[in-house]
């Protein structure tokens, strides 16, 4: 019985009195009987050889462990919602698998040479799944849905750099001035001031364009202009998609996509082995056993996550305002040893926040683990004694473990760390609030910038709710941030890049931990997917199953 | 008995308003932002703030409770603060959901229960008496999610017989009704036996046995009957603890019900969903606990409700 006896039998109930010893004793036996049946029952037929291809012709995905949110892109504040907004709408701009940025709704663009207009010059004939044609108006309405209070969607940053966004938003400006159309297909977009990675930030859920109206079930039964239209969404089941005959970039390989919604884990893993669906998460936990048995039939799909984890070093509390116990967290904990014990080696140890997959990201800055240089600078910084901190994790797998190995490795240096475990959105808000000394995180992309982490995770700007837990504050970092994003070349936008994550990374903000690897298993019979850096990087339109006339 | 259903009915409202103040105070004690949860990773203090008004959140609590107590009067549950749904057509959707897998699981515990702990009274240390006693200590002393994944491992992965998970089909329905009522069916089969040794030994029972009925018909008719109350009793509790959700059979099988539901308001502090499902729950708790007490006079006719 392979994938699913990790869970203990935790046989510990207590003993049913009613009946006296003897009974007891044949209850024990009977049990095990029955325990003994189980195991053989599955154990005889455990081998099994690879399995013919489904009959069907429906892409069946089980990554989703949670209802979305909603099919709103003004809503898509969360992984399912992102994905499935990404199939049923466009932006004008998308990412590819690799995390490029390709043209989408729109053709192509010019940017004035102050870096503070854009010309969007949107393609032609593209019509949402009711047949009604997609115009310039549509794009404006759309990002005013997405910043509109009344919409609660929450999420609106994105489009805050748009001249005017903001006031709109607040409730202070009746349109968004920073937004012109110029003509049907011309859509002209001033900023505050020059972004240049600004087109990065179209390609997000939030940004996609919706049809003129938008009932208030609008979450509910969306119409896009994306390569799938929306069919059924049976909540906390499934959500139903059927392919776009006339997308504009040419209709989907299969007929269909359903995304399940499985909440456990391993329940996943089951429906997988039963052939039933056929992309699956692979849990950090699971790793080394899909990575090392040769008896599955899955191919594993990985691709290098967008994604940092980390642990906040409150740098304005007691003894973390001092940057050398901060340098002595990094060097008292082995991440490596880490990573490959308890993330199954998934990733990369990280040396600043930029993924190394993005430009500007260095694989070879380290805190190299040194127990007595730790040592070193805690006493040098006056706390030869150690020190007592609050480490807080979420619950998810595998924070609480993580936490734990971090409290061990601290505990040799003489950080004595007191482990506070919350629910997540509670220790997130405890962080926010700047209530915690180290808050064990992750970070993923929203867009494929080192722009998206240099800035939220560290940027004064930021702090507190903006992302900043760390509260770090650093008017030199700041400095560079603030000008490579202004910066419209490539080449020295990404030095500035890397110079500001080597400022920071020196007055150690945070615990550097590692950078995540995105592992799926994909059935053998799936051809064309690939694995995406960015959420919402793989449309699903090449996806197709191979039959291969053995079909079930 | 009509008046006594009217009196019962009218006696669970300060029940349900005592659930109502607790649920709604609970959760503001609670740690953990609604709004937090809402806006994602990363905000700004003004989207927050915004919110935080949209949602009446800074009001005073008593206004909220007012505005809350007020809307659940008039039928209205509010509307979730994450999807913006109304709770209650979202409590609607699910229920009959865990309804079906809560009658399922049930009858299955009536019907293998009782039989198990006839059989097993009948012959006091026998081999049916040993087998529901084995039974009955793997289904109390196995948690749920345990036999959940276990069922799914033999009869969906190994086997494939059954769907390891979904909702829909009949053959959905089968294993995690199975993983529900294992620990109903241990019970009842127990009960069962205990109650009926009691009977069986009674003085009814040899009187019967005396004037020559048929042991079947001593069995059925006079034992079982004088035995059942305790019996109904554990169905009804049972009944009210599975239709109030399931939470970890209704993961571990992808099942959409209440269970599900609740888990995921509290996750994303969905405060309207949380407690409009709890207040829902107690409203289905109250009633099948009232149906369960007119069982047991329909089961004994010495019960008698008196107004």
């Amino acid at each position: 019985m392979p994938q699913l006896l990790g869970v203990s039998p935790a046989s510990s109930g207590r003993p049913w009195s009613r009946g006296g010893a003897s009974l007891t004793r044949d209850a024990v036996l009977s049990s095990l009987i029955a325990v003994a049946a189980f195991a053989l029952a599955s154990g005889t037929l455990a081998c099994r050889g690879g399995d013919p291809s489904p009959a069907r012709r429906t892409i069946i995905d089980s990554r989703d462990n949670y209802d979305p949110r909603s099919l709103d892109p003004a809503k898509s504040t969360d992984v399912p919602t992102g994905r499935a907004v990404g199939y049923l709408f466009d932006g004008l701009t998308r990412f590819t698998p690799d995390a490029r940025l390709v043209p989408a709704l729109a053709t192509r663009w010019e940017m004035s040479a102050d870096g503070r207009t854009y010309t969007f010059h949107l393609r032609a004939g593209v019509t949402f799944h009711d047949g009604k044609p997609f115009v310039a108006r549509q794009v404006v309405r759309s990002f005013q849905r997405a910043l509109d209070p009344k919409e609660r969607g929450g999420r609106g940053w994105p489009l805050y750099p748009i001249a005017g966004a903001k006031a709109f938003a607040d409730g202070r400006a009746e349109t968004i001035a920073g937004l012109t159309v110029r003509d049907e297909s011309t859509l002209v977009v001033v900023l505050d001031e020059a972004f240049p990675i600004f087109p990065k930030l179209l390609a997000m859920p939030v940004a996609a364009v919706v049809p003129d109206s938008t009932p208030a079930d609008f979450g509910e039964h969306p119409i896009g202009t994306g390569p799938w239209r929306f069919v059924e969404w049976k909540h906390d089941d499934y959500v139903k998609f059927a392919r776009n005959e006339k997308y504009w970039g040419g209709a989907a390989a299969s007929d269909s996509l359903v995304a399940r919604v499985i909440a456990e884990p391993s329940t996943a893993v089951a429906e997988f082995e039963s052939g039933n669906v056929d992309i699956l998460y692979i849990p950090e936990s699971d790793t080394r056993r899909w990575e090392n048995t040769d008896e599955r039939s899955a191919t594993l799909a990985s691709a290098p996550g967008l994604r940092l984890w980390y642990m906040a070093i409150n740098t304005t509390r007691g003894p973390l305002k001092d940057v050398r116990v901060r340098q002595a967290i990094n060097y008292a904990v082995d991440t490596r040893t880490i990573l490959d014990q308890l993330i199954g080696g998934r990733g990369n140890v990280a040396g600043g926040v930029i993924p190394p997959a993005l430009e500007g990201g260095d694989s070879t800055r380290r805190y190299a683990y040194d127990t007595t240089k730790a040592k070193q600078l805690l006493a040098d910084a006056g706390f030869a004694k150690g020190i007592d901190v609050d480490l807080w994790t979420g619950q998810t797998p595998p924070f609480p473990r993580l936490a734990e190995a971090i409290q061990s490795y601290l505990a040799k240096v003489g950080v004595r760390a007191k482990i506070v475990q919350r629910e997540s959105a509670a220790m997130r808000e405890a962080a926010r609030k700047g209530e915690t000394d180290l808050a064990l995180k992750d970070w993923f992309a929203d867009y494929p910038d080192a722009e998206n982490f240099l800035y939220p995770l560290l940027h004064s700007a930021n702090k507190g709710v903006g992302g900043n837990v760390s509260f770090y504050q650093s008017p030199a970092f700041d400095k560079l941030v603030d000008a490579a994003r202004r910066e419209p070349d490539d080449a020295k936008r990404i030095l500035l890049y890397h110079e500001a994550d080597a400022y920071a990374f020196n007055e150690a903000p945070m615990l550097y931990l590692f950078f995540y690897r995105d592992l799926d298993a994909v059935q053998p019979w799936i051809r064309g997917f690939q694995l995406p850096s960015i959420l919402n990087g793989q449309d699903m339109r090449g996806v197709s199953i191979e039959h291969n006339g053995a079909g079930r | 008995m009509l008046r006594v259903l009217v009196r019962r009915l009218l006696l669970s409202i300060p029940t349900l308003a005592g659930v109502l103040v607790v649920v709604f105070l609970l959760l503001y004690v609670a740690p953990g932002d609604p709004v937090m949860a809402m806006v994602g990773e990363r905000a700004d203090p003004e989207t927050i703030a915004r919110l935080r008004t949209e949602l009446r959140l800074d009001d005073p609590l008593p206004v909220q409770f007012a505005h809350y107590a007020g809307g659940v009067l008039r039928g209205d549950l509010g509307r979730s603060y994450i999807t913006g749904r109304p709770i209650l057509s979202d409590l609607l959707e699910r229920f009959p959901k865990t309804l079906e897998l809560a009658g399922a699981a049930m009858l299955l515990a009536a019907i293998c229960g009782i039989t198990l702990g006839v059989l097993a009274a009948r012959r006091p240390g026998g081999w049916t008496d040993r087998l529901s006693l084995g039974i009955a200590y793997l289904g109390t002393s196995f948690p749920v999610y345990w036999i959940g994944l276990l069922l799914i491992l033999v009869f969906a992965v190994q086997l494939r017989w059954l769907p390891p998970s979904g909702f829909g089909r009949p053959q959905n329905l089968v294993l995690p009704a199975l993983a529900l009522g294992m620990r109903s069916i241990a019970f009842l089969a127990r009960m069962t036996r205990s109650a009926m040794l009691d009977a069986l030994g009674a003085d009814f029972t040899r009187t019967a046995r005396a004037k020559g009925v048929p042991e079947r018909l001593v069995v059925v008719r006079h034992a079982l009957r004088n035995a059942l109350i305790p019996v109904i009793t554990v169905l009804g509790l049972d009944f009210g603890a599975y239709l109030t959700g399931s939470i970890l059979t209704e993961t571990i099988f992808s099942w959409p019900g209440l269970g599900r539901y609740v888990v995921n308001a509290i996750a994303r502090r969905d405060l309207p969903g949380v407690q409009g499902a709890v207040l829902f729950m107690s409203v289905v708790f109250v009633l099948v606990n009232l149906v369960t007490d007119m069982g047991y006079a329909k089961a004994d006719p010495r019960v008698r409700y008196e107004t």
